[in-house]
């Protein structure tokens, strides 16, 4: 119906009739604006629930994948393990969607990934083809209460890690205050999937090794630097100047150089 | 669970946030746990668990272990503890601990059929009393035994050998040590005359260089692990080798690994000893004074039975061999004789016997060992290139010769657990000793040992078929002799025939020539190789297993009566670990429900025997001794009762509330406050764990094997001590002049041990002079020649097997497997394997499978990443899991001399489930 | 039960109201689409729930995988609910093929059934809003307040929308159907107390408030629907006295515009949820479910309705 020009029979409408349409007309949008507000509040809520919602491997970063995954629930089902489950409504866990607790129950690491493969609409990427690269977080230690850390000969972790030696590594130490090595795990974040098994595994009352998403709590070296003794980069030979190289300014307008405002005001 | 999964994520993003910055605990929290903590009560204790012997703290609040620490004074573990150690508390506390007597059931009586049902202790005693009865009655003392363990306390082995073989005049007892021990014992005993190591573990901080001879010291030793891995970190120059049969954890910090075939260390070792003879590397200044060259014969079987009677169809191959073998062209290179020869195993039942031979004899023996000949045949990886392997050899060989170098072997089970056990200990030996690198600092082969209380109690008390304490032996009269003077016995009570081994206590229980066992702290039914034979054994025949255990074990299920025991720090005791240390803990907590200390068990049912039951003329088939009649224990009821004994005294007075033990009182001020449930259960006031530790301690006063005052043990400054102590001082080194009283003054050596000093002597194939010549003071440097693996992959079952431990679990997992954070690490024994293999077979990684041996099959998940690097065609199993099961499938073949059973290699086939 | 004025249809009969029979098998007769409904209704969860928790499988084939949002069948056929997916392809992301595919499986499926058959037989929500709706007659609440219709259109619409807006398919995120069905699947959660939000409303404020007039995936149907397909209830426009029984029972009592029925023959499509409370309460047997397309013997059918007029 409605366009740039009203209709003939709107046109005799009366006043009264035509405020009650416009009336309404309002009221009816400003209470689908405010319908849409509220949902859109509860599904941005509801979305970003938990950032620490650990997810099946092959699974998109959290926003894709909250918002490709389609909650049905083939990815727990096709799960050999029970690891995965979905989260019901009142849950930290974004609605709906498969994720699972390391300590209870982690990702065993199947070589044929079954969930990934039941996964219908790709919210766990299909090119996921060995296990070993999926990323579903990072295991953090809690270096104060992990038994190796303190110098027991415990390193659990290390030894149930299915990666072990990429993933978690193990480092000695002399113990300073007595005749033995400590043996401390490292996790490797370019080798961790997150899997948990070493979080399902730690024999500490509470977990002293962690499974996270690694956005949580991976840092960043800056762009502009590189380790001096990780990357070798040789002296290049044949440098070429770059086509697009600024040319040399002969013509800047007096009275603009820059660092004049230093140099000519506030005293010494 | 107590927190939900919400709270659980909100302490997850908590902690983590933690190991980023470390957020301080606050002074108010900090406040609360003292208060929370200041009734505790701390005591010093020792590890339950491995040989290592760590000291620990209890706490102790309202008769419950609130905690435990490792003990910062504790020379062995300072304050450290591994994750089993930091687990000591919780074992006691498994929700299906045995509170009561259970025995099976049926209508209120006793049925071997019935189902069990909970008996007093009276109840209890009167069945196994009729049962012992009638098995003595029928088969004598050798129709009854105890199957006890290296677990047990100073204690309890000491009452239980006490009552078999001064008692029952039975020499049917055997402890699990067995399994573990016994072939670096018999090869103590042949080459020093004397049982355990002369070194101790600061030898780890003086030695340049540690080789592992199948030991995986990083998870079966833990803290001697971070000691051996601090000196390389702290001392540049030290190397460390790893031999072993697959990559292991030990690997890690190794410098070189040597993986080799099953068996072939026996001829790695000749080629170092042919190495250090072609250098002219020979320490004459040592071996001429302190060594003699030896060997014994080479066709000695392999422990297993010499009938196919008992033996399963697809047994029958395999046994065979136990009474022909056909040499394989290794084989007869390495003993000189032909490939394909048939040769009887004619020394099967003389296997220990042996002779002096000349050093040119020595020297022609491996002379066979070249690197060519020991490369091609030990490469234990298909993977490794030979040349790669030779370089490894003779940087070994380098690192044993060089004279600027000291050395230290250690190893546990993989020289142990094998078919020629005590000729592989007996080679490692034989290098340090042609190098004159053994008993310094820093120098020796110093074997590990695998249990708590091996040394302390099972080798030191003497709880073998063939031993007495203080490393006296029933076959050696004088040692009959002496002790039945210290315990206060007619002569030839003493029975001197060697009673059955614990391989063999199974055996007999198959062919009901034992019809009565009583199983204490061990789980036998679990642990033995070969174990369907066992177990239907034990439930389908005639005859009485009783079980005395804190859990429901696989044993307790077999037996007939299980008995409820007192674990560690519910009772006063005694360990002794691999490096002669001595040490002592107070009982802290009661037992719970009716469990009660296995020395009190012994104690009360020895009041129910009289020494007109055991003392008089007793059937013993096959006993030859001098000075016995043929098959029979003499009667000795009249002689004893000119010692003043009645016929009605019962064996509780005789044996153990003796007029010189009773006087040992309790309350004693050692105990400051602590109980002594056994004391209360028997209701009299003496002490007899300090009683009977005393009396014990007698033995080896003066005899080479000194052992402190008990109340020098619990002193607050002492953590254990290494045995001798003479004159209040420890010994940690023995046979070095330096540091042993009993080393001759001025003598820099002397191997004093005195057993099996006097041999013949001979060449390699034999005695010529059966004249025996005492070599006093002196050890045997043995040849001992490469002897294949009775059973070897074959087409049918292609594939090397071994079972072993894990660092989470201990032995067959029923304490540790009760912890439930131990079990959550690692819930189930899963099978290692190389990922080729597996593929090759149509499986992957946790993919369950079977694993099928001649003896049986079990079904166990694979694993092809595991914590050990399998070479191709090799896998392992641990053994810690009554769910699967290993040692089901396991090969009985034991060494013919310690009579230990090699559990590292047998031939199994691997198929999916 | 007489009534004194007899009053007379358009057609020249006389009214007749419904009679509920006393028999047991008459009662069953009258409840059948209800009984058949609920049949539908729970082997459908029993499917997917025995294929999820007991392994159900064909050949060793799981049976059903999944759950409405998007399943499985014998581990080939793929299903989704079409409009999950077109709120996915809202927000803007590509998706795999299998379930696109799914969709339109499902899409293609209900419109070739026509109406909104998913409503009334599939969809796990129905047999809670039909207890609201049978309760509030019992209890014979009247309205709290007035809701459009084409409320849903908005709601659709808006759905729409915020997925595009969010970045996530909006309705999924609150969708108390997914929650249910997903909850009776997976496991018991917060879910039922969306569930419980919809029977008090639907008790309490607004007669078929969730189905009749928010219910954006009902909305969804009934345009999908709204083109005639297979199964549709059929108006025999010269036996219909106007009695007005079937209007009682029908939760979209507007797709009952009897002129426009006798015109076409049959109710409307697209709101319809061939749910089939009318059939039975017709006096005069005017509606029945048309299952012509189904049979190969048109005439059969006709004769059928020829006997039934007589």
């Amino acid at each position: 119906m409605g366009g740039a020009v009203a209709p003939p029979m709107q046109r005799n409408m009366t006043d009264k009739s035509r405020r009650d349409f416009l009336q309404k007309s309002a009221q009816g949008m400003a209470v689908a604006a405010t319908g849409g507000l509220i949902w859109s509040f509860l599904v941005r809520q509801e979305a970003k629930a938990n950032p620490a919602a650990i997810r099946p491997p092959g699974a998109l970063v959290e926003a894709d994948f909250n918002a490709t995954c389609i909650k049905c629930g083939q990815c727990v089902r096709a799960c050999p393990y029970d690891t995965l489950d979905l989260a019901t409504a009142g849950q930290d866990i974004p609605i709906g969607t498969p994720y699972f607790f390391p300590r209870d129950i982690p990702c065993y690491m199947c070589p044929d990934i079954p969930c990934k493969v039941a996964c219908p609409t790709g919210a766990l990427r299909a090119d996921l083809s060995d296990i070993a690269d999926s990323r579903m977080g990072l295991a953090v230690i809690d270096m104060e209460n992990c038994l190796s850390w303190q110098g027991l000969r415990c390193e659990v972790c290390h030894r149930e890690c299915p990666l072990r030696d990429k993933a978690i590594g193990i480092e000695t130490h002399p113990r300073q205050i007595s005749k033995h090595a400590m043996f401390v795990p490292i996790v490797h974040s370019d080798a961790c999937t997150g899997c948990g098994i070493c979080e399902k595994a730690c024999p500490t009352e509470k977990a002293a090794i962690r499974v996270v998403p690694a956005e949580l709590v991976q840092g960043k070296i800056g762009e502009h630097y590189r380790l001096g003794w990780k990357i070798d980069t040789p002296i290049t030979q044949e440098f070429k100047p770059a086509d697009d190289r600024p040319a040399a300014q002969d013509d800047a307008a007096p009275g603009e150089a820059p660092g004049l405002d230093y140099l000519n005001e506030g005293s010494f | 669970m107590s927190i939900t999964r919400r709270d659980f994520m909100k302490s997850t993003v908590a902690a983590s946030a933690a190991a980023a910055v470390g957020i301080p605990i606050s002074q108010i929290a900090k406040a609360e746990v003292a208060e929370a903590e200041k009734d505790w009560q701390w005591d010093k204790a020792v590890c339950r668990f491995c040989g290592v012997g760590c000291g620990i703290m209890c706490a102790t609040k309202d008769g419950r272990i609130v905690a435990t620490k490792g003990d910062p004074d504790a020379p062995v573990n300072r304050g450290l503890n591994c994750i089993k150690g930091y687990f000591n508390g919780k074992i006691l506390y498994g929700k299906d601990r045995l509170t009561q007597p259970l025995m099976r059931m049926t209508d209120g009586k006793f049925d071997k059929q019935g189902k069990f049902a909970p008996v007093t202790w009276d109840q209890a005693f009167d069945e196994m009393e009729k049962q012992f009865r009638r098995a003595h009655g029928e088969l004598g003392p050798a129709g009854v035994s105890i199957i006890g363990s290296g677990q047990y306390t100073v204690q309890e082995g000491y009452v239980a050998a006490k009552f078999m073989k001064a008692g029952v005049r039975s020499n049917n007892i055997d402890p699990n040590a067995r399994h573990c021990m016994a072939s670096a014992v018999a090869a103590f005993i042949q080459t020093f005359g004397i049982d355990e190591p002369s070194g101790n573990y600061d030898d780890i901080e003086y030695t340049d260089t540690a080789v592992l001879w199948g030991a995986n010291m990083a998870e079966c030793h833990p803290i001697l692990w971070s000691r051996i891995t601090d000196r390389k970190l702290s001392h540049p120059d030290m190397k460390l080798v790893n031999l072993s049969t697959f990559g292991n954890m030990s690997s890690s910090v190794a410098d070189l690994e040597i993986i080799f075939k099953p068996n072939t260390d026996l001829a790695i070792q000749n080629y170092i000893a042919r190495e250090i003879v072609h250098r002219d590397a020979v320490n004459w200044d040592f071996v001429n004074k302190h060594c003699v060259f030896a060997t014994g014969p080479y066709d000695i079987g392999y422990g297993m039975r010499n009938t196919d009677k008992f033996a399963h169809d697809a047994e029958k191959d395999i046994q065979a061999k136990e009474n022909a073998v056909v040499l394989d062209e290794a084989e007869a290179v390495a003993q000189r004789r032909k490939a394909g020869e048939t040769v009887e195993q004619k020394n099967a039942g003389g296997a220990g016997k042996h002779w002096q031979i000349s050093y040119d004899d020595f020297k022609t023996a491996v002379e066979p060992y070249t690197l060519d000949f020991v490369a091609e045949l030990s490469k234990g990886d298909p993977d490794e290139s030979l040349d790669d392997f030779k370089v490894k050899l003779k940087q070994l060989a380098d690192w044993f010769i060089d004279d600027q170098r000291k050395l230290v072997s250690f190893w546990t089970m993989g020289f142990n657990q094998h078919q020629r056990g005590t000729w592989v200990n007996e080679q490692c030996y034989m290098n340090h000793l042609l190098l004159g690198k053994q008993a310094q600092p820093g120098n020796g082969a110093f074997s590990l040992t695998g249990q708590p209380s091996a040394c302390g109690t099972a080798r030191e008390v003497g709880t073998f078929a063939h031993r007495l304490p203080a490393d006296m032996v029933v076959a050696n009269p004088k040692h009959r002799e002496r002790s039945e003077k210290l315990w206060k016995l007619p002569a030839k009570t003493i029975n001197p025939k060697v009673g059955s081994h614990i391989v063999k206590i199974m055996r007999d229980l198959e062919d009901g020539n034992i019809k009565f066992a009583w199983v204490q702290v061990n789980n036998p039914f679990q642990a033995t190789a070969n174990a369907n034979h066992w177990i239907e054994a034990a439930r389908k025949s005639d005859n009485f297993i009783v079980c005395s255990d804190p859990y429901p074990t696989v044993s307790a299920k077999v037996a007939d009566l299980i008995l409820p025991s007192a674990m560690i720090f519910e009772k006063w005791g005694a360990y002794g670990n691999a490096e002669r240390r001595t040490q002592m803990w107070r009982e802290q907590v009661p037992p719970p429900g009716q469990a009660r200390s296995d020395v009190w068990q012994v104690l009360e049912f020895s009041k129910r025997f009289t020494v007109k039951d055991f003392w008089g003329e007793q059937k013993l088939p096959g006993l030859k001794a001098d000075g016995f009649e043929d098959g029979k224990l003499p009667d000795v009821i009249a002689a004893a009762r000119d010692m003043g004994y009645s016929p009605d005294d019962n064996m509780y007075k005789v044996l153990f509330a003796t007029p010189a033990n009773t006087k040992v009182a309790w309350p004693d001020p050692v105990a400051k406050g602590h109980d002594n449930h056994t004391v209360v259960a028997l209701g009299e006031n003496w002490f007899p764990e300090k009683a009977l530790f005393e009396e014990y301690a007698e033995f080896g006063r003066g005899h080479e094997h000194d052992l402190a005052p008990f109340d020098v043990y619990y002193r607050d400054d002492v953590r254990g001590l290494k045995w001798p102590v003479v004159d209040g001082k420890e010994t940690p080194w023995r046979f070095n002049g330096e540091y042993d009283p009993y080393v001759p003054k001025g003598e820099k050596f002397a191997f004093y041990g005195k057993a099996l000093k006097a041999i013949p002597k001979g060449n390699l194939d034999g005695v010529t002079d059966p004249n025996k010549t005492a070599h006093t003071d002196k050890a045997k440097i043995f040849f001992r020649p490469y002897a294949a693996p009775v059973e070897q992959p074959d087409k049918n079952y292609d594939l090397w097997y071994c079972t072993g431990r894990v660092l989470e679990h201990w032995h067959t997992g029923t304490m540790t497997r009760r912890v439930p954070e131990l079990h959550r690490a690692v819930p189930t024994a899963t099978l290692f394997m190389h990922p080729a293999d597996a593929q090759s077979r149509n499986m992957q990684r946790k993919d369950v499978v079977w694993i099928e041996s001649r003896r049986g099959k079990i079904k166990a998940v694979l694993e092809t990443q595991g914590r050990d690097r399998m070479p191709k065609g090799y896998v392992f199993l641990p053994f810690f899991d009554e769910g699967v099961f290993a040692n089901k499938i396991a090969l009985d073949a034991t060494c013919p001399i310690s009579k230990e059973t090699d559990y590292k290699k047998c031939a199994v086939k691997v198929y999916k489930a | 039960m007489s009534t004194s004025t007899q009053r007379l249809g358009p057609n020249g009969k006389p009214v007749r109201p419904f009679v509920m029979p006393d028999t047991l098998s008459g009662k069953l007769k009258v409840w059948r689409f209800i009984i058949y409904r609920r049949i539908v209704q729970f082997t459908v969860l029993l499917l997917f729930l025995g294929s999820v928790h007991w392994g159900w499988s064909v050949f060793d084939k799981p049976l059903l995988v999944g759950t409405l949002s998007s399943s499985e069948f014998l581990g080939v056929i793929p299903m989704a609910d079409p409009f999950a997916v077109l709120q996915m392809f809202f927000t803007g992301h590509v998706l795999n093929a299998e379930v696109v595919i799914g969709a339109l499986i499902i899409l293609g499926f209900y419109a070739i059934l026509g109406g909104r058959t998913f409503c009334s037989w599939v969809c796990p929500i129905n047999p809670v809003t039909d207890l609201a709706a049978w309760l509030r007659k019992r209890l014979g609440f009247g309205p709290a307040c007035n809701l459009n219709r084409n409320t849903r259109m908005i709601v659709l619409a808006l759905a729409l929308v915020l997925s595009a807006i969010t970045g996530v398919a909006a309705f999924e995120w609150i969708s108390p159907i997914s929650m249910l069905h997903r909850e009776l699947i997976f496991g018991i959660g917060l879910g039922l107390t969306a569930v419980l939000g919809i029977f008090l409303f639907d008790l309490f404020i607004v007669r078929n408030g969730w189905c009749g007039h928010i219910c954006p995936l009902g909305a969804f149907y009934s345009v999908v629907g709204r083109v005639a397909g297979l199964l549709q209830v059929h108006f025999d426009g010269p036996t219909c006295t106007h009695c007005g029984e079937c209007a009682k029972v029908c939760p979209e009592p507007q797709v009952l515009n009897l002129k426009k029925a006798a015109a076409t023959g049959r109710v409307e499509p697209g709101d319809c949820t061939n749910c089939g409370r009318c059939i039975p309460v017709c006096p005069e047997d005017t509606l029945h479910f048309d299952w012509r397309p189904l049979l190969k013997n048109k005439t059969q059918t006709t004769e059928a309705t020829d006997r039934r007029a007589a």
